[in-house]
């Protein structure tokens, strides 16, 4: 019974990570491609445009938003810690600023589908046809 | 066509409060700690003392103390107008008996995609952890080491020219900066180092940082030339019969972030007068979760000053903006007669770094 119950939850468990992919997104008249380097480089402020030429600008989900965390992990290999220590650093010496935060994937889509140089990321069940995925992860 | 005008000027006059926001963000750090055994130096009656910050004159003694490496910041950054943003940082220090200064004052210009303008008061950016030894929430130990981040003077005011570029997979980034600093009265050489009231002045400080990035693997190049004046209660000072004498100063530092193993380094030297101040440091860390144990050892060796500190601790992240430490710090001070610093000493520290 007990044997019952663990595999059921490490089906489970292997379940939810298999279904909790995050994508990233653009506006749909957006043409650029993008993989995970320059995915990285956008929203670590090491770059600021797509590779037409065109200016990026790259929106974060907040913490308390559930594809934070594995877009942090799974984009950019690192804890959402980690992150912050990486964006304090640039903040108080004046070299950079992080990306503007937003509390929920429908925010997210709303906010890229409303801007030709926007790129974000929301879990990848929530996409729909006001927003273009480049990559997923 | 004066229609158009005023619809404009009256759409950029309701956007104004949007633009001119201005963005709160801070850092604080409560840390207490004690020495667990030290030797002093009879020679001057310094009872026994951990000097954990040489520039603010942060000490620990035998008993427990809050002070040295405790602080608050406050960040305010204006966006004027498009490109343009003036900041101004606030800390207060427990060594200064939080008695708050702003630290930073600046005026940035977004030039281009590559390069920003700076103008105003800024940290000095000599050693790695130089320009954010506040936010020690960014870094891993509770304090950079002590015997490498030994020098007086830690601001200038000046221009500052920064960029960032990208060459196939490294990022490349930088600055160049000149200005002065003149501080009317320097708490490390009036207070620990002597005892009269000593202003000490750099100028014609000339300065560059070439930083080299990637994936897990961060070079960084500095080098700064100044020139050194000092008034010892009222009094000029001379060397060699000189009334000013000039640094160059050069350093080196190395950090690998590569599947949770962190290596931290940094070698440095200061030519000052024809006298060479060397100065190292060697950290090695593991990530586990929200973990991260680690050891670490900084020397600093010149003609006389010769000392070195063996540290271990644990960084543990038990919150998105927060962070526990702890840390024992084992100095050795080889100086002999005057060239003693602080005398042999252990401490432990303890405490929380966050930012908001």
């Amino acid at each position: 019974m007990n044997w019952f119950k663990v595999i059921t939850l490490t089906a489970a468990l292997t379940a939810n990570t298999a279904f909790a992919e995050v994508a990233v997104i653009v506006h749909p008249s957006n043409a650029a491609t993008l993989d995970q380097a320059e995915i990285t480089r956008l929203f670590t402020g090491r770059g600021a445009t797509f590779n037409n030429g065109n200016k990026a600008t790259p929106l974060n989900l907040s913490e308390s938003a559930a594809a934070r965390a594995d877009f942090d992990s799974k984009v950019l290999g690192k804890s959402s810690s980690q992150m912050k220590a990486y964006w304090s650093k640039l903040v108080f010496t004046g070299k950079g600023t992080p990306p503007k935060e937003l509390n929920s994937d429908a925010e997210m889509k709303a906010a890229v589908a409303a801007d030709a140089n926007a790129i974000g990321y929301i879990d990848a069940a929530a996409v729909d046809a006001t927003v273009k995925v480049v990559a997923k992860f | 066509m004066k229609k158009l005008l005023l619809a404009t000027a009256v759409a950029a006059i309701c956007s104004y409060p949007v633009q001119a926001e201005v963005d709160i963000s801070g850092f604080a750090s409560v840390m207490g700690g004690k020495l667990t055994s030290g030797s002093g130096v009879a020679l001057f009656g310094l009872e026994p003392t951990f000097l954990a910050n040489y520039p603010t004159v942060g000490v620990y003694e035998e008993d427990w103390t809050f002070k040295p490496d405790s602080k608050f910041g406050l960040q305010m950054t204006a966006e004027l107008t498009e490109g343009l943003t003036a900041t101004a940082q606030l800390v207060g220090r427990g060594a200064d008996d939080f008695d708050a200064g702003f630290e930073w004052a600046y005026l940035s210009y977004v030039l281009n995609e590559h390069w920003t303008l700076q103008a105003g008061k800024k940290r000095l950016p000599l050693y790695y952890y130089s320009d954010f030894f506040d936010v020690s929430y960014a870094y891993l130990w509770i304090r950079p080491p002590a015997d490498n981040y030994t020098w007086q003077i830690f601001n200038y005011t000046g221009v500052n020219a920064q960029f960032n570029y990208q060459l196939s997979d490294w990022s490349v980034s930088g600055n160049i900066y000149t200005g002065r600093e003149d501080d009317a009265e320097n708490k490390l050489l009036s207070e620990f180092f002597g005892t009269e009231p000593v202003r000490e002045i750099w100028k014609d400080i000339v300065g560059g940082v070439l930083s080299l990035n990637r994936d897990w693997l961060d070079l960084r190049l500095t080098y700064m030339t100044y020139q050194n004046e000092r008034y010892s209660g009222g009094q000029r000072v001379f060397w060699d019969g000189e009334d000013s004498r000039r640094g160059n100063f050069a350093g080196l530092s190395v950090n690998i972030d590569y599947n949770n193993w962190l290596l931290l380094s940094e070698v440095n030297r200061l030519a000052l007068d024809g006298d060479d101040f060397d100065t190292y440091l060697l950290s090695a860390g593991y990530r586990i979760q929200q973990f991260t144990p680690y050891v670490s050892y900084a020397d600093f060796d010149s003609d006389g000053e010769k000392h070195n500190t063996t540290s271990l601790g644990v960084r543990w992240d038990f919150h998105n903006s927060a962070a526990f430490k702890f840390q024992f710090d084992d100095v050795n001070d080889k100086g002999i007669g005057s060239n003693q610093v602080a005398g042999d000493s252990k401490a432990i520290t303890m405490g929380v770094d966050l930012v908001f």
